[in-house]
């Protein structure tokens, strides 16, 4: 045993490779090996109860780029940027809030923020159901009952609903990335630049707002990546009318059991997913991104 | 017509909450002047300094700058830069936009901008490095870019805060020079924050000594170090001996004190000091002001015999190089110290233990009430 240990000591790349092989296991099993069959999948015809037949076909990706479907491409897309604009205009100032309290309330304004979110994502997503439904919904029954408006405002089954469902989802993800680069901006560079005849508004444009980019750039992220790919917020908040790219993806498998075209659907997304991935490193730089 | 000053406070108080960082100072600060504020970490110096910039706001009292009340007015409205302790540079810019920051905020033309950020940077040894960024600075180079980006809006008034903490000696003994040069060149009224004695009386044309948000006295290098008016002045600015006694008779600024032991010397009564005869008080000498001698023996002195005498007991002796420093007990234990140039033969043949004589002048032994 000890002549094992003192040769894997002679041997430091060895145990690096040891530490990382249950996890590139783990990665390989679960992630690496179903991407490549979804990727296989996507080439093939589809069997009539699901499944595939074994038969070579660029059909599936043909029909991607069919108007219906690249229709839904763009809203999902359109939605997606709309969540992100929203969830940062919503959580920039909330991080900057959170960022200028005295350091030992932060951490409670950090859990505030965090709370919420222990309850599964799919009980809230009903809880939303119940006050924005058209008719029985409480914000349009409150607003009726007092009066202020006399018919219901189209709150439910529209791209309203699911872009409120989703900023609400994923406010945090936006929030966290802003307030850890605005905690650690250095305080004196403000007084330098107020010092350096910068008024407020100039202080924000020219010091606080360029060295939180990469708090911005990393929360966008983090909301247009799984608000591009959502499905359950749609699925319950769209009231089965206003659909995103998530939907019909999981349509193809669970009901129209059309495997291949499912697969199609999946890859073109992350191509697209993938360009918005490089944007980000474009826009970042290395030393930006290592600072988060 | 009275003098206008760079800086004048009046009766200035800040306080935070209960603490109170400066209890009512008042200061006059000449054109043209490299004026220290010195003290130990928590005596109020930065907070005045921040009182000036305007980066606090004033509880009561007035602050004037070039005869205008500056108010509540917010820093970017004042006729100021700062130079600020970690320097402050903005990170995602590069040295010649750090410099040129000051000047864009105020919409300075293009080309003049492009040329005062040339001439500031050459005047503090950067030209060719307008388009490094902070991180790739060295220590020094970022505080001569924190210079460069202040004295480039020509302000009135510089404000340091401790500017060459962040330093090592070296480099720091070799700024100091360089900060005091550039001061007289530039010709700008200088405020300069450090808890460094030396420092401060290197650099200064006057100093304000302060603690626990007071100014205890204000005057050049050398009348701080002469003339300390204070057992704290005297203790924070240089080595010092404290030796307690009484007060037996006064006449004039001449004092004859009575040591515990009997031993009757005299001092000097520092200006405006309220002692009368019987008080007891504390005479403050400087280590170098006095001379050691084998018992009994007089120094090489030409006034010798007009010297005060005591008697002691040499308990230890230091060599550093340029000095010997003599640790002598006196007859309630008090202990001595006495600094004598390596050139000083008499005092040499002294041997711990020996009985010694130390002798100084009246006019170095100053009274300071207890």
């Amino acid at each position: 045993m000890s002549k094992l240990i003192t040769w894997l000591r002679q041997r430091a790349s060895l145990q690096a490779w040891l530490l990382l092989l249950p996890s590139a296991l783990w990665l390989f099993i679960f992630f690496i090996a179903p991407l490549f069959i979804v990727l296989v999948y996507s080439f093939l015809e589809r069997g009539t109860y699901g499944g595939v037949v074994w038969h070579f076909t660029l059909e599936n990706y043909r029909r991607v780029f069919d108007p219906l479907y690249l229709k839904t491409f763009w809203r999902s897309f359109y939605i997606a940027v709309l969540t992100t604009v929203f969830t940062l205009v919503l959580g920039y100032p909330l991080a900057y809030y959170i960022a200028t309290r005295p350091q030992r309330q932060r951490g409670t304004w950090v859990l505030g923020l965090m709370i919420p979110f222990w309850t599964n994502f799919l009980v809230r997503t009903y809880a939303w159901l119940t006050l924005l439904r058209t008719h029985t919904g409480l914000i349009n029954l409150t607003l009726m009952h007092l009066g202020w408006i006399h018919k219901p405002l189209p709150l439910f089954g529209n791209d309203t609903a699911i872009i409120i469902g989703l900023v609400y989802g994923w406010l945090p993800d936006m929030v966290l990335p802003i307030y850890a680069t605005l905690e650690r901006l250095d305080r004196s560079l403000l007084e330098a630049a107020m010092d350096l005849y910068a008024s407020g508004p100039k202080v924000f444009a020219r010091v606080i707002w360029p060295l939180s980019l990469p708090g911005v750039v990393a929360g966008s992220m983090l909301v247009f990546i799984p608000s591009l790919g959502a499905f359950v917020t749609p699925a319950i908040l769209g009231g089965g009318k206003a659909l995103m790219i998530g939907n019909i993806i999981s349509n193809q498998f669970l009901a129209a059991h059309d495997w291949p075209f499912g697969s199609a659907l999946s890859f073109v997304m992350m191509a697209v997913m993938l360009v918005a991935t490089l944007v980000y490193f474009r826009v970042t730089s290395d030393e930006e991104r290592r600072q988060l | 017509m009275s003098e206008t000053y760079a800086v004048e406070l009046k009766n200035v108080v800040k306080q935070f909450g209960e603490v109170v960082a400066v209890n009512g100072i008042s200061l006059r600060i000449r054109d043209g002047e490299f004026f220290s504020l010195l003290g130990p970490s928590g005596c109020g110096k930065t907070t005045t300094l921040r009182l000036i910039a305007g980066f606090e706001m004033p509880t009561s009292g007035s602050v004037r700058i070039y005869g205008e009340e500056q108010g509540y007015l917010p820093p970017y409205q004042r006729p100021v830069n700062t130079v600020f302790q970690n320097y402050a540079l903005f990170p995602h810019m590069t040295v010649a936009q750090n410099v040129a920051f000051g000047l864009e905020m105020r919409k300075v033309p293009k080309d003049e901008i492009k040329r005062r950020v040339a001439e500031a940077l050459a005047l503090v040894r950067l030209t060719g490095k307008e388009n490094r960024r902070p991180k790739q600075l060295s220590g020094g180079q970022k505080q001569r870019v924190a210079l460069a980006r202040a004295l480039v809006n020509r302000p009135k008034v510089l404000l340091l805060d401790e500017p060459l903490g962040a330093l090592d000696l070296k480099l720091r003994k070799a700024m100091q020079s360089e900060l005091k040069a550039l001061q007289e060149q530039v010709g700008i009224t200088f405020i300069y924050v450090t808890h460094d004695q030396e420092e401060a009386l290197v650099m200064s044309d006057r100093i304000a000594v302060m603690n626990e948000g007071n100014v205890l006295q204000v005057g050049t290098p050398e009348e701080i170090y002469e003339h300390p008016q204070s057992r704290f002045v005297a203790d924070f600015i240089g080595k010092t001996n404290f030796i307690s006694g009484k007060v037996a008779v006064i006449s004039g600024d001449r004092v004859d004190f009575r040591l515990p032991d009997g031993t009757m010397v005299a001092a000097t009564l520092p200006e405006g000091a309220q002692v009368s005869a019987g008080d007891m008080a504390t005479l403050s000498i400087r280590p170098e002001k006095i001379f050691v001698t084998p018992e009994g023996e007089q120094p090489l002195v030409g006034d010798a015999e007009a010297l005060s005498q005591v008697s002691g007991r040499l308990v230890k002796i230091f060599y550093v190089g340029v000095e010997r420093r003599y640790i002598v007990a006196l007859a309630d234990d008090t202990e001595v110290e006495v600094r004598v140039q390596n050139l000083d033969r008499r005092s040499r043949r002294c041997q711990p233990g020996d009985r010694v004589t130390l002798h100084w002048r009246r006019a170095h032994a100053r009274l300071l009430k207890e």
